[in-house]
């Protein structure tokens, strides 16, 4: 009974559960109930338990403590008898003897064994003296509160504490620092948000500001896909157009209706794309709501031909206005400007000011302070959050600008480039404030008088009449259009060219060949490297005759000079410098793609994929599926190496052979030693599976660095070089006081 | 038992030995018992205590914090259980009180008007008991570690002061000054006391591993130094020469008859010394924990044959017989370092001050009831605290 009584503790103190396994307690309690030997001798093997160095044994013993100490008397006695010990073990009184690893069970074993004592205080405290008086200690010298969960000491708390202050200090550095910040911030961040708020205005009008005349034109909500042009300048310009929906309803065929707006509405998109309707073009003058009813007057004339011309089929068309609310807003010519700023104050709210906004939130809120300035900072994240969205709902379509970028890098637009270039200067002369984004439109009409005070009347936001006027340049812009040579005759700039003027003459006399070699061009620069601006590229089919010679000068010196002085002296390797380049070639990498599919003793192949050669198993070759060598040389090669090997084993250390006599006899003659790493590791069982290792805990990086750095030889080694530098400085500087001493 | 007093009666028998084998079997059953407590005072731990020695009925104890406590341990209640109450303190609201920690306290010995202590804050008060002021103050160079009043001086009222400095100071209560110095010790003296047998005479213990006796008619210098090797080993090495211990002597206590004296160091070793010839008695005590850096007060019974030593070791007092070294008991159940003890002989019992702020009364346990023919009724009663029963669950396989 003693043997199983022994066996008992152990499985139950090894077995690592927060919980002590019920069938085993009970066949313990069973033995223990027997007679009062056993209870010693479960006291006295529970005792050494509590001792071992590890705390989720000394947890499961404690509970098992707790069981028996609620159940014998005999049990009480002994365990009080000794409860200096107990207390040590369990709670941790000793400083110089704290609980063992791992420490999150060290600190549960902690709190249930507190909590242990004060319960068999209340229960037995008066019977045993001993007992209350270890309360009595735990709760004056340690000075443990039962009430408190955490059961620390006052020493712990006042850390705590300690490190709450100090905490605490560093908050409130950080909030004066951040209310400082805020200061400094707040202002520019308002700033930031007007100019968005602003720019949003003016890329699209408040919908409560829509009885304004001037509407954007570029401004367009898009509607479904069928309906979405015609659609487009009625929603945009709000609340009168169903009226004028329904007055046109009743004397015209749908049809009509429909149909124009839908070129109306390309024209006053101001769509770069060429305008196929001349009689559109016709009506350049005129205002859009002259457009509109003319349409009709026209329609009723002969809306046959009307309807044949528009391929439509029927005139009886219901109209679906889906005006949806997601918006887009294009970017063109007129709101570059805008957008621009509106993306560099976006760019600026998400990158610099919502992540400071929101770590100043989070330190407020964590240091729990400032409600004034933790309420300043939520208004300023809420603010600029509606911007956002804002920016966000705006969905402003960058195409644009990103052809225009392509287009600078392309080869094929460098007159345009040229263009740019051209007209700046030319205008400033007229026009100081011409805003970017309409300068290409008076960039070509600068010798139109009229047109100018009109211009300069629309600069802020584009008139209804600009969309008819960018009309009109881009028929001039339009390089087959009639117009556009008209213009170039009639302009002549004397200094600068024009850009059409250029391309005209060039497109005149090498239109043919131009193709050809452009193509060829092309083709080559795309295939040469880009390469940095070196100073071989400075020197670039220079021949310098100066480079590589060093100049020396003559000693000023009156009577000391040297013997002779060659001024000048040629040095090959700078010369060469300034013309050559190193272009360090190193390969491309290839990944690989073999394995080395060598067989292991397992029977699976080796993963190894190594360029050349595994370092296990050699050279890589070619293998079949098996793992066996397709060339007939590997295999003899491989066949002769395995020989060599159970040669080099005496035959009757054969493993199978030895593991049957260590097996009779029960001694060990190192079979599995001779048999590789994997057997090894596996005979090698750990005592008590259930545990945590605290061996592998405390087997960490740093701990295994130690084991090398603080080696004994490793720091003899050490020891003995320094001492050699030193003896080797002492003997270098021996006849120097200051090295002499040491 | 009853066998000695039937001895007693028909006059075969020293009436003494009846005592002494009774005091003997209750100092050798000495328990923490439930039934006695001390009332706890003390905010720190204990350094020092003190049984008067007229009725062994007040106890004053010295505390780490400078307060000093008095119990009354006497149990009029006529209850088995008892708490020794504190009727006095010197508190730390106490104008007089001790700024620093006291270290030695001691009754007069005639007389319960009286008693004196000592402190780190480097003074000796002489304090009337019962209006509770000092009656006079010595102020000293160096810290008090220890001091103590001959208990049969009838000649002189001398108290001997064992300070930071090396010289022995003795200060004479007729005159209120320090009237003597005696020199010789190189270290602090740790322990000093006076002998119970000679009036004149006085042990010292010292840092530097000395003990001294001293006639303190004759200041010139000491009587004898005690040595532990009794002058062999001296020979081969002088710089050993005369030394009691290897390490510091923190304690001495005379045997009650005065004969011998017994030493701690920090050598871990306790010493027994024939006082008269200041020879070594070489008895092995084996090792006894002495970690402490002050003076350790220990204690040995009065009128035991044979007689018992209790001596802290560490967390717990260790008892030994003092003639023969033997260890008979370990009395745990304090729960930090023990730093003093002292016995009451008129009820064999023993009180233990600790650093862990408790004072333990440490009691003969009452005698096992002899069990008769009533034991049927008795048995129940015995258990009478339900705390002791055993609560097995009844069914088997339950356990």
């Amino acid at each position: 009974m003693d043997q199983r009584l022994a066996e008992l503790v152990e499985e139950l103190t090894t077995s690592g559960e927060p919980q002590l396994e019920p069938g085993r307690m009970k066949e313990l309690k069973r033995i223990c109930k027997s007679s009062e030997e056993h209870i010693s001798h479960a006291y006295h093997l529970l005792l050494t338990r509590l001792r071992e160095e590890h705390a989720e044994m000394r947890f499961s013993a404690f509970q098992v403590v707790q069981e028996l100490f609620a159940r014998s008397h005999q049990f009480r006695t002994l365990l009080i008898s000794n409860f200096q010990e107990f207390l040590e073990l369990t709670v941790g009184t000793d400083h110089e003897q704290p609980l063992p690893p791992p420490k999150e069970v060290a600190q549960k074993l902690r709190k249930a064994a507190i909590k242990a004592v004060q319960d068999w205080h209340e229960k037995y405290g008066e019977a045993y003296k001993q007992l209350s008086l270890g309360y009595h200690f735990l709760k004056q010298n340690k000075k443990v509160d039962f009430q408190d969960v955490h059961a620390r000491t006052v020493a712990e708390r006042r850390r705590e504490e300690e490190k709450q202050k100090r905490l605490e200090n560093i908050y409130k550095e950080k909030v004066k620092r951040t209310e400082k910040e805020m200061e400094e911030m707040s202002q520019e961040i308002a700033d930031t948000l007007t100019e968005m708020e602003n720019c949003f205005q003016l890329l699209m009008p408040d919908p409560l500001n829509f009885g304004m005349n001037e509407i954007d034109p570029e401004l367009s909500k898009q509607t479904s896909a069928n309906e979405a042009r015609p659609a487009s300048p009625f929603s945009s310009q709000g609340e009168f157009t169903p009226s004028s929906l329904g007055c046109m309803d009743d004397e015209q065929p749908c049809c009509s209706k429909d149909i124009l707006p839908v070129s109306q509405c390309v024209t006053a998109d101001g769509n770069e794309e060429a305008d196929e309707k001349p009689e559109q073009e016709e009506l350049d003058g005129g205002k859009r709501s002259d457009v509109r009813f003319s349409g009709p007057a026209l329609d009723d004339d002969d809306y046959q031909t009307f309807v044949r011309n528009h391929g439509l089929i029927s005139h009886k068309y219901t109209l679906d206005l889906e005006i949806s609310t997601d918006i887009k807003v294009q970017e063109n010519e007129d709101n570059t400007a805008i957008i621009n700023s509106v993306m560099d104050a976006h760019k600026l709210l998400r990158n610099k000011f919502w992540p400071s906004v929101q770590s100043w939130i989070q330190l407020l809120t964590r240091a729990g302070v400032n409600d004034d300035q933790l309420r300043c900072a939520i208004e300023l994240k809420n603010k600029m959050e509606t911007a956002m969205k804002k920016y966000k709902e705006m969905d402003i379509s960058f195409k644009a600008r990103k052809r225009k970028v392509m287009k600078a890098s392309d080869d094929d637009d460098e007159d345009e480039d040229e263009d740019e270039f051209v007209e700046v200067p030319e205008k400033e002369g007229y026009e100081p404030h011409i805003p970017d984004h309409l300068r290409k439109e008076y960039g070509l009409e600068p010798q139109a008088p009229p047109k100018a005070p009109v211009a300069k009347a629309s600069t802020g936001a584009a008139p209804l009449s600009s969309g008819t006027r960018l009309r009109g340049n881009e028929d001039e812009l339009d390089p087959t259009c009639a117009a556009a040579t008209l213009k170039l005759l009639r302009d002549k700039l004397p200094k600068l060219p024009s850009p059409h003027a250029s391309e005209s003459a060039t497109s005149e006399t090498a239109n043919l060949e131009d193709p050809d070699s452009k193509r060829r061009k092309l083709e080559e620069r795309a295939k040469a490297p880009l390469m940095p601006f070196g100073l071989d590229l400075h020197y670039w089919g220079e021949d310098q005759p100066s480079a590589g010679k060093i100049l020396k000068f003559t000693s000023e010196h009156r009577f000391w000079a040297p013997s002779e002085v060659e001024e000048e002296v040629e040095n090959k390797e700078i010369t060469e410098m300034l013309k050559t380049r190193y272009i360090t070639f190193a390969g491309k990498f290839e990944p690989v793609k073999h394995k080395c599919r060598a067989p292991m003793p397992d029977g699976t192949l080796c993963e190894r994929q190594d360029r050349i050669k595994c370092p296990f198993h050699g050279k890589i070759i070619p293998r079949d599926d098996s793992g066996i060598p397709i060339n007939a040389e590997d295999r003899a090669r491989e066949e002769k190496m395995k020989f060599e090997k159970q040669a080099a084993q005496p035959e009757w250390r054969d493993p199978e052979f030895m593991r049957e006599i260590e097996a009779a006899t029960g001694l060990d003659l190192g079979s599995s030693k001779s048999n590789g790493k994997g057997q090894k590791k596996k005979g090698k069982k750990q005592k008590y599976p259930h545990l945590t290792d605290l061996k592998q805990q405390a087997n960490t990086s740093r701990s295994r660095l130690e084991k090398k750095v603080f080696n004994k030889g490793a720091m003899k080694r050490v020891m003995k070089a320094m001492n050699r530098v030193d003896q080797r400085k002492h003997e270098k500087f021996a006849n120097q006081f200051n090295y002499a001493l040491n | 038992m009853l066998g000695l007093m039937a001895a007693r009666q028909a006059g075969l028998d020293d009436p003494a030995r009846l005592r002494r084998a009774e005091c003997t079997r209750r100092v050798l059953s000495l328990e923490l018992n439930k039934d006695r407590d001390v009332e706890r005072i003390h905010g720190s731990g204990i350094n020092t205590l003190d049984i008067e020695p007229v009725e062994g009925r007040y106890m004053l104890s010295g505390g780490s914090d400078g307060v000093i406590v008095l119990y009354d341990l006497e149990n009029l209640s006529r209850k088995p259980s008892y708490t020794c109450k504190a009727l006095f303190s010197v508190g730390r609201s106490h104008p007089d009180v001790h700024k620093f920690s006291v270290e030695t306290v001691q009754w007069y010995p005639h007389d319960t008007g009286m008693f004196t202590s000592s402190s780190f804050d480097k003074t000796l008060k002489i304090w009337d008991t019962n209006v509770l002021q000092p009656a006079d103050i010595f102020h000293f160079e160096g810290t008090v570690y220890s001091h103590h009043m001959s208990p049969i001086a009838t000649k002189h009222c001398l108290i001997a002061v064992g300070t930071k400095s090396p010289k022995v100071q003795l200060c004479d209560l007729k005159s209120g000054s320090s009237s003597h110095i005696l020199q010789g010790h190189r270290q602090e003296v740790l322990a000093v006391s006076w002998s119970p047998r000679h009036e004149y005479v006085l042990a010292t213990g010292s840092a530097d591993g000395k003990v001294k006796l001293w006639d303190v008619r004759r200041a010139s210098g000491c009587l004898s130094t005690l040595d532990q090797y009794n002058g062999e080993k001296s020979k081969a090495s002088s710089e050993a020469a005369n030394t009691a211990h290897n390490g510091r002597v923190n304690g001495l206590c005379y045997t009650n008859d005065g004969l011998h004296l017994l030493t701690v160091g920090t050598d871990d070793r306790m010493r027994l010394w024939n006082s008269s010839t200041g020879e070594n008695t070489l008895v092995n005590y084996g090792k006894v924990c002495n970690e402490s850096r002050k003076g350790l007060k220990f204690a040995i019974s009065c009128g035991c044959n044979p007689e018992f030593a209790f001596v802290p070791y560490g967390s717990t007092i260790a008892v030994y017989t003092v003639f023969t070294g033997e260890l008979i008991t370990m009395l745990r159940g304090h729960y930090s370092t023990v730093n003093c003890c002292v016995f009451q002989p008129h009820f064999q019992e023993l009180y233990s001050g600790s650093k862990d702020c408790n004072i333990l009364a440490w009691i003969p346990a009452p005698r096992d009831p002899i069990p008769d023919d009533t034991s049927e009724k008795s048995l129940p009663q015995q258990h009478v605290n339900p705390a002791y029963e055993d609560t097995w669950s009844s069914s088997d396989d339950e356990g």
